[in-house]
Protein backbone atom coordinates (compact mmCIF):
# COMPACT_ATOMS: atom_id res chain seq x y z
CA UNK A 1 0.00 0.00 0.00
CA UNK A 2 1.36 3.35 -1.26
CA UNK A 3 2.00 6.24 1.53
CA UNK A 4 -0.75 8.75 1.40
CA UNK A 5 2.13 11.76 0.26
CA UNK A 6 3.23 9.20 -2.55
CA UNK A 7 -0.41 9.36 -3.59
CA UNK A 8 -0.91 12.75 -3.42
CA UNK A 9 2.58 13.27 -5.54
CA UNK A 10 1.02 11.62 -7.88
CA UNK A 11 -2.27 12.91 -8.43
CA UNK A 12 -0.20 16.57 -8.68
CA UNK A 13 2.41 14.58 -10.91
CA UNK A 14 -0.54 13.63 -13.61
CA UNK A 15 -2.25 17.16 -12.96
CA UNK A 16 0.78 19.16 -13.55
CA UNK A 17 0.72 21.01 -10.85
CA UNK A 18 4.70 20.19 -9.80
CA UNK A 19 7.23 22.96 -10.28
CA UNK A 20 10.26 22.05 -11.96
CA UNK A 21 11.90 20.94 -9.21
CA UNK A 22 9.40 18.67 -7.90
CA UNK A 23 8.33 17.42 -11.02
CA UNK A 24 12.08 15.92 -11.81
CA UNK A 25 12.43 14.80 -8.24
CA UNK A 26 9.37 12.56 -8.08
CA UNK A 27 10.06 11.23 -12.36
CA UNK A 28 13.68 10.37 -10.35
CA UNK A 29 11.66 8.31 -8.00
CA UNK A 30 9.45 6.81 -10.79
CA UNK A 31 12.10 5.84 -12.61
CA UNK A 32 13.99 4.14 -9.17
CA UNK A 33 10.60 2.31 -8.33
CA UNK A 34 9.05 0.18 -10.64
CA UNK A 35 5.46 -0.19 -8.57
CA UNK A 36 5.44 3.39 -8.61
CA UNK A 37 6.32 3.32 -12.49
CA UNK A 38 3.67 0.97 -13.42
CA UNK A 39 0.81 2.73 -11.32
CA UNK A 40 1.77 6.05 -12.81
CA UNK A 41 1.39 4.92 -16.30
CA UNK A 42 -1.74 2.84 -15.53
CA UNK A 43 -3.52 6.40 -14.32
CA UNK A 44 -2.11 8.85 -17.12
CA UNK A 45 -3.61 6.05 -18.91
CA UNK A 46 -7.17 6.00 -17.07
CA UNK A 47 -6.84 9.74 -17.16
CA UNK A 48 -5.59 10.17 -21.14
CA UNK A 49 -9.06 8.08 -21.60
CA UNK A 50 -11.37 10.35 -19.69
CA UNK A 51 -10.02 13.54 -21.05
CA UNK A 52 -10.85 11.81 -25.02
CA UNK A 53 -13.98 11.51 -24.33
CA UNK A 54 -15.19 14.45 -22.70
CA UNK A 55 -14.60 17.79 -24.06
CA UNK A 56 -12.89 20.60 -22.41
CA UNK A 57 -15.19 23.02 -22.81
CA UNK A 58 -19.16 22.69 -23.35
CA UNK A 59 -21.24 25.56 -24.78
CA UNK A 60 -24.02 26.91 -22.89
CA UNK A 61 -27.26 26.70 -24.49
CA UNK A 62 -29.10 29.95 -25.83
CA UNK A 63 -26.59 31.95 -24.32
CA UNK A 64 -28.09 35.06 -25.04
CA UNK A 65 -31.21 34.44 -23.41
CA UNK A 66 -29.44 33.12 -20.51
CA UNK A 67 -27.48 36.69 -20.36
CA UNK A 68 -30.50 38.20 -20.48
CA UNK A 69 -32.01 36.95 -17.51
CA UNK A 70 -29.38 37.75 -15.45
CA UNK A 71 -29.21 41.37 -16.22
CA UNK A 72 -33.45 41.44 -15.67
CA UNK A 73 -32.86 39.98 -12.72
CA UNK A 74 -30.35 42.13 -11.43
CA UNK A 75 -31.88 45.32 -12.44
CA UNK A 76 -34.96 44.23 -10.34
CA UNK A 77 -32.95 44.03 -7.38
CA UNK A 78 -31.41 47.24 -7.84
CA UNK A 79 -35.53 48.29 -8.03
CA UNK A 80 -36.17 46.16 -4.87
CA UNK A 81 -33.48 47.84 -2.48
CA UNK A 82 -33.84 51.67 -3.53
CA UNK A 83 -37.82 51.07 -2.46
CA UNK A 84 -36.98 49.34 0.43
CA UNK A 85 -34.20 52.51 2.03
CA UNK A 86 -37.46 54.87 0.65
CA UNK A 87 -39.63 53.13 2.98
CA UNK A 88 -37.21 52.76 6.02
CA UNK A 89 -35.57 56.37 6.01
CA UNK A 90 -39.02 57.94 7.74
CA UNK A 91 -40.25 55.39 10.14
CA UNK A 92 -36.61 55.40 11.49
CA UNK A 93 -36.63 59.56 11.83
CA UNK A 94 -39.71 59.18 13.99
CA UNK A 95 -38.34 56.11 15.89
CA UNK A 96 -35.53 58.42 16.49
CA UNK A 97 -37.59 61.32 18.05
CA UNK A 98 -39.65 59.02 19.68
CA UNK A 99 -36.75 57.91 21.68
CA UNK A 100 -35.59 61.05 22.48
CA UNK A 101 -38.48 61.46 25.12
CA UNK A 102 -37.46 61.82 28.30
CA UNK A 103 -39.75 59.19 29.98
CA UNK A 104 -38.48 56.60 27.64
CA UNK A 105 -35.19 56.51 30.09
CA UNK A 106 -37.45 55.55 33.09
CA UNK A 107 -39.20 52.91 31.29
CA UNK A 108 -35.67 51.42 29.56
CA UNK A 109 -34.79 51.33 33.31
CA UNK A 110 -37.78 49.67 34.35
CA UNK A 111 -37.58 47.49 31.54
CA UNK A 112 -34.33 46.55 32.46
CA UNK A 113 -34.67 45.54 35.91
CA UNK A 114 -37.65 43.39 34.65
CA UNK A 115 -34.95 41.62 32.41
CA UNK A 116 -32.80 41.12 35.08
CA UNK A 117 -35.76 39.49 37.39
CA UNK A 118 -36.41 36.88 34.94
CA UNK A 119 -33.26 36.02 34.00
CA UNK A 120 -32.00 35.63 37.73
CA UNK A 121 -35.22 33.18 38.65
CA UNK A 122 -34.90 29.68 38.72
CA UNK A 123 -36.26 28.13 35.92
CA UNK A 124 -38.66 25.42 36.02
CA UNK A 125 -36.95 22.56 35.44
CA UNK A 126 -34.28 23.73 38.45
CA UNK A 127 -37.20 23.51 40.97
CA UNK A 128 -38.55 20.05 40.51
CA UNK A 129 -36.86 16.47 40.91
CA UNK A 130 -35.39 15.19 37.24
CA UNK A 131 -34.78 11.84 36.07
CA UNK A 132 -31.16 12.04 34.35
CA UNK A 133 -30.67 8.66 32.47
CA UNK A 134 -32.23 5.57 33.18
CA UNK A 135 -31.59 1.83 31.59
CA UNK A 136 -33.83 -1.17 31.82
CA UNK A 137 -31.55 -4.72 31.97
CA UNK A 138 -34.57 -6.28 30.40
CA UNK A 139 -34.86 -6.04 26.61
CA UNK A 140 -38.78 -6.25 26.76
CA UNK A 141 -38.81 -3.27 29.49
CA UNK A 142 -39.32 0.44 28.17
CA UNK A 143 -39.22 3.98 30.13
CA UNK A 144 -40.75 7.19 29.59
CA UNK A 145 -40.23 9.72 32.29
CA UNK A 146 -41.74 13.49 32.24
CA UNK A 147 -42.70 15.95 34.42
CA UNK A 148 -46.38 16.36 34.85
CA UNK A 149 -47.22 20.24 36.21
CA UNK A 150 -50.82 19.03 37.56
CA UNK A 151 -49.21 16.55 39.76
CA UNK A 152 -46.50 18.55 40.58
CA UNK A 153 -44.27 15.27 40.26
CA UNK A 154 -41.71 13.54 38.03
CA UNK A 155 -42.81 10.54 36.24
CA UNK A 156 -40.47 7.63 35.74
CA UNK A 157 -42.96 5.42 33.51
CA UNK A 158 -41.70 1.57 33.09
CA UNK A 159 -43.87 -0.31 30.09
CA UNK A 160 -43.71 -4.59 29.60
CA UNK A 161 -43.06 -5.12 32.41
CA UNK A 162 -44.24 -8.76 33.70
CA UNK A 163 -47.39 -8.66 35.63
CA UNK A 164 -47.63 -9.69 39.08
CA UNK A 165 -50.22 -12.62 39.00
CA UNK A 166 -53.49 -11.58 40.54
CA UNK A 167 -53.18 -14.41 43.30
CA UNK A 168 -49.99 -13.37 44.89
CA UNK A 169 -50.49 -11.15 48.11
CA UNK A 170 -48.29 -7.99 48.20
CA UNK A 171 -48.05 -6.82 51.52
CA UNK A 172 -46.84 -3.34 52.85
CA UNK A 173 -44.64 -2.72 56.26
CA UNK A 174 -43.94 0.25 58.21
CA UNK A 175 -40.74 1.34 58.17
CA UNK A 176 -39.23 4.40 60.90
CA UNK A 177 -35.58 4.27 60.42
CA UNK A 178 -32.45 2.15 59.44
CA UNK A 179 -29.32 1.58 61.33
CA UNK A 180 -26.34 0.04 59.24
CA UNK A 181 -23.81 -2.35 60.02
CA UNK A 182 -20.87 -1.61 57.39
CA UNK A 183 -18.84 -4.47 58.50
CA UNK A 184 -21.48 -7.03 58.28
CA UNK A 185 -23.00 -5.33 55.27
CA UNK A 186 -26.05 -5.26 56.43
CA UNK A 187 -29.14 -2.56 57.65
CA UNK A 188 -31.89 -3.37 60.11
CA UNK A 189 -34.87 -1.93 59.59
CA UNK A 190 -37.23 -0.72 62.66
CA UNK A 191 -41.02 0.06 62.68
CA UNK A 192 -42.31 3.51 64.79
CA UNK A 193 -42.26 1.52 67.78
CA UNK A 194 -38.73 0.38 67.59
CA UNK A 195 -38.69 -2.79 67.00
CA UNK A 196 -36.87 -4.67 64.30
CA UNK A 197 -38.77 -5.74 60.86
CA UNK A 198 -35.93 -6.86 58.32
CA UNK A 199 -32.72 -7.16 57.68
CA UNK A 200 -31.36 -6.99 54.51
CA UNK A 201 -28.36 -8.07 53.18
CA UNK A 202 -26.71 -9.51 49.99
CA UNK A 203 -25.88 -12.95 49.05
CA UNK A 204 -22.95 -14.49 47.42
CA UNK A 205 -24.67 -13.31 44.09
CA UNK A 206 -25.01 -9.77 45.10
CA UNK A 207 -28.84 -9.79 45.18
CA UNK A 208 -30.34 -8.41 48.15
CA UNK A 209 -31.94 -11.02 51.03
CA UNK A 210 -34.55 -10.48 54.01
CA UNK A 211 -34.53 -11.96 57.05
CA UNK A 212 -38.18 -11.20 58.30
CA UNK A 213 -38.52 -10.86 62.49
CA UNK A 214 -42.03 -12.12 61.00
CA UNK A 215 -43.39 -14.36 58.38
CA UNK A 216 -44.20 -12.83 55.59
CA UNK A 217 -47.88 -11.80 56.57
CA UNK B 1 -21.22 -18.39 57.89
CA UNK B 2 -22.31 -15.54 55.83
CA UNK B 3 -25.94 -16.89 56.18
CA UNK B 4 -25.32 -16.64 59.79
CA UNK B 5 -24.69 -13.31 59.78
CA UNK B 6 -28.01 -11.58 59.04
CA UNK B 7 -29.15 -13.80 61.59
CA UNK B 8 -26.74 -12.39 64.18
CA UNK B 9 -27.62 -8.77 62.91
CA UNK B 10 -31.29 -9.81 63.28
CA UNK B 11 -30.80 -10.67 67.21
CA UNK B 12 -28.91 -7.90 67.46
CA UNK B 13 -30.76 -5.55 66.24
CA UNK B 14 -33.74 -6.90 68.36
CA UNK B 15 -31.73 -6.46 71.43
CA UNK B 16 -30.76 -2.74 70.29
CA UNK B 17 -34.69 -2.31 69.81
CA UNK B 18 -34.99 -3.41 73.72
CA UNK B 19 -31.94 -1.37 74.72
CA UNK B 20 -33.33 1.44 72.61
CA UNK B 21 -36.32 1.64 74.51
CA UNK B 22 -34.90 0.66 77.85
CA UNK B 23 -31.49 3.17 78.24
CA UNK B 24 -32.11 5.01 74.65
CA UNK B 25 -28.23 5.12 74.09
CA UNK B 26 -27.00 7.14 71.10
CA UNK B 27 -25.42 5.26 68.66
CA UNK B 28 -22.81 6.35 65.95
CA UNK B 29 -24.66 7.16 63.06
CA UNK B 30 -22.99 7.10 59.01
CA UNK B 31 -23.14 10.60 57.47
CA UNK B 32 -26.10 11.53 55.79
CA UNK B 33 -27.45 13.73 52.51
CA UNK B 34 -31.15 13.89 53.60
CA UNK B 35 -34.06 11.77 54.00
CA UNK B 36 -36.70 10.27 52.17
CA UNK B 37 -39.78 8.64 51.95
CA UNK B 38 -40.69 5.77 49.85
CA UNK B 39 -44.11 4.37 49.60
CA UNK B 40 -45.42 1.43 47.53
CA UNK B 41 -49.19 2.99 46.03
CA UNK B 42 -51.89 0.16 44.63
CA UNK B 43 -53.99 2.01 41.88
CA UNK B 44 -57.10 0.39 40.99
CA UNK B 45 -60.18 1.75 39.51
CA UNK B 46 -61.89 -1.66 41.45
CA UNK B 47 -62.39 -0.80 45.22
CA UNK B 48 -63.33 -4.63 46.04
CA UNK B 49 -59.58 -5.43 45.34
CA UNK B 50 -58.29 -2.99 47.88
CA UNK B 51 -56.65 -4.37 50.52
CA UNK B 52 -57.71 -2.47 53.54
CA UNK B 53 -54.27 -1.06 54.84
CA UNK B 54 -54.67 1.56 56.76
CA UNK B 55 -51.29 3.94 55.84
CA UNK B 56 -51.27 7.67 55.41
CA UNK B 57 -49.25 9.69 53.70
CA UNK B 58 -47.18 11.68 55.59
CA UNK B 59 -48.11 15.30 56.06
CA UNK B 60 -44.89 16.50 53.98
CA UNK B 61 -46.81 14.88 51.09
CA UNK B 62 -50.43 16.60 50.51
CA UNK B 63 -53.00 15.69 48.32
CA UNK B 64 -50.74 12.50 47.35
CA UNK B 65 -54.03 10.65 45.96
CA UNK B 66 -54.95 13.71 43.87
CA UNK B 67 -51.35 13.92 42.76
CA UNK B 68 -51.65 10.44 41.35
CA UNK B 69 -54.90 10.43 40.04
CA UNK B 70 -53.00 13.28 37.81
CA UNK B 71 -50.92 10.92 36.02
CA UNK B 72 -52.25 7.52 36.84
CA UNK B 73 -55.61 6.54 35.30
CA UNK B 74 -57.38 5.18 38.36
CA UNK B 75 -59.84 6.08 40.86
CA UNK B 76 -58.83 4.04 44.18
CA UNK B 77 -54.83 4.76 45.33
CA UNK B 78 -54.03 2.70 48.68
CA UNK B 79 -50.90 3.08 50.23
CA UNK B 80 -49.64 -0.79 51.19
CA UNK B 81 -46.64 0.40 52.55
CA UNK B 82 -44.05 2.98 53.61
CA UNK B 83 -40.43 3.83 55.00
CA UNK B 84 -38.86 6.71 56.06
CA UNK B 85 -34.92 6.32 55.39
CA UNK B 86 -32.15 8.28 55.63
CA UNK B 87 -29.95 8.63 52.79
CA UNK B 88 -26.41 7.64 54.05
CA UNK B 89 -23.32 9.57 52.14
CA UNK B 90 -20.94 6.45 52.16
CA UNK B 91 -23.17 3.58 52.56
CA UNK B 92 -26.54 2.20 50.16
CA UNK B 93 -29.56 2.53 51.33
CA UNK B 94 -32.71 0.89 51.16
CA UNK B 95 -36.29 1.91 50.82
CA UNK B 96 -38.48 -1.16 51.48
CA UNK B 97 -42.38 -0.28 52.23
CA UNK B 98 -42.56 -3.95 50.76
CA UNK B 99 -40.42 -7.07 50.06
CA UNK B 100 -42.00 -7.27 46.57
CA UNK B 101 -41.05 -4.11 45.65
CA UNK B 102 -38.32 -1.93 46.35
CA UNK B 103 -35.61 0.38 46.27
CA UNK B 104 -31.77 1.00 46.45
CA UNK B 105 -30.21 4.40 46.60
CA UNK B 106 -26.96 5.66 46.20
CA UNK B 107 -25.72 9.16 47.28
CA UNK B 108 -23.68 11.57 44.24
CA UNK B 109 -23.65 14.52 46.86
CA UNK B 110 -26.34 17.50 46.89
CA UNK B 111 -27.19 18.66 43.76
CA UNK B 112 -26.37 22.12 42.60
CA UNK B 113 -29.88 24.44 42.97
CA UNK B 114 -30.77 22.36 45.78
CA UNK B 115 -31.85 18.81 46.77
CA UNK B 116 -29.40 15.49 46.04
CA UNK B 117 -28.01 13.38 43.51
CA UNK B 118 -29.08 9.84 43.29
CA UNK B 119 -28.01 6.19 41.94
CA UNK B 120 -31.45 4.58 42.06
CA UNK B 121 -32.30 0.97 41.32
CA UNK B 122 -36.25 -0.71 41.63
CA UNK B 123 -35.87 -4.14 42.77
CA UNK B 124 -38.97 -6.51 42.12
CA UNK B 125 -37.60 -9.73 44.17
CA UNK B 126 -34.60 -10.58 43.08
CA UNK B 127 -34.78 -8.54 39.96
CA UNK B 128 -33.72 -5.40 38.92
CA UNK B 129 -36.52 -3.43 37.20
CA UNK B 130 -34.49 -0.41 36.41
CA UNK B 131 -31.15 1.18 37.07
CA UNK B 132 -31.95 5.37 37.30
CA UNK B 133 -29.96 8.54 38.14
CA UNK B 134 -31.75 11.19 39.36
CA UNK B 135 -32.05 14.53 41.54
CA UNK B 136 -34.40 14.44 43.88
CA UNK B 137 -35.76 18.25 45.22
CA UNK B 138 -38.02 18.62 48.08
CA UNK B 139 -41.77 19.04 47.55
CA UNK B 140 -41.39 16.97 44.32
CA UNK B 141 -42.18 13.74 44.26
CA UNK B 142 -41.04 10.45 42.04
CA UNK B 143 -44.09 8.47 40.82
CA UNK B 144 -42.66 5.22 39.38
CA UNK B 145 -45.18 3.33 37.58
CA UNK B 146 -44.27 -0.35 38.27
CA UNK B 147 -45.88 -3.64 37.05
CA UNK B 148 -49.72 -4.29 36.83
CA UNK B 149 -52.05 -5.84 39.48
CA UNK B 150 -55.09 -7.52 39.80
CA UNK B 151 -56.15 -4.70 36.77
CA UNK B 152 -54.31 -2.23 38.72
CA UNK B 153 -50.75 -1.17 39.31
CA UNK B 154 -48.16 -0.72 41.72
CA UNK B 155 -46.83 2.59 42.32
CA UNK B 156 -43.43 3.58 43.73
CA UNK B 157 -43.27 6.83 45.06
CA UNK B 158 -40.27 8.65 46.31
CA UNK B 159 -39.88 11.95 48.15
CA UNK B 160 -36.94 13.94 49.62
CA UNK B 161 -38.45 15.56 52.86
CA UNK B 162 -36.99 19.05 53.95
CA UNK B 163 -34.30 18.79 56.45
Amino acid sequence: MKPPSEEHDLIRWLDGEMDETERAAFEARIKANPALAQEAEEMRALSAGIRAHLPAEMAVPHADFFNSQIQVRIGQMEIDEARRREAVAPVLGSLLSWLRQSWLTAAGAVAVAVVAFLSLRPSSEDAHSLILSSYTPSAGVQTVTFHDDNADATVLMLDGLEEVPADRKISGISISRSETEPEMASTTLFDAAGSPQLVIFRDAAGNPQFWASKPRG
Amino acid sequence: MRTLLPALALWIGCALGVAGQENAAPSAKPATEGKVWGGLVFATNDGTELTGSQEKAPATLPQLNTRLSKVFDFKHFEILGQHHQDIFREYESWVVPSRDLFLKIDSNGPADRGGVKLHLQVWREQQVLVKSDAVLRPDSPLFIGGPKWKGGRLIFVLSLERK
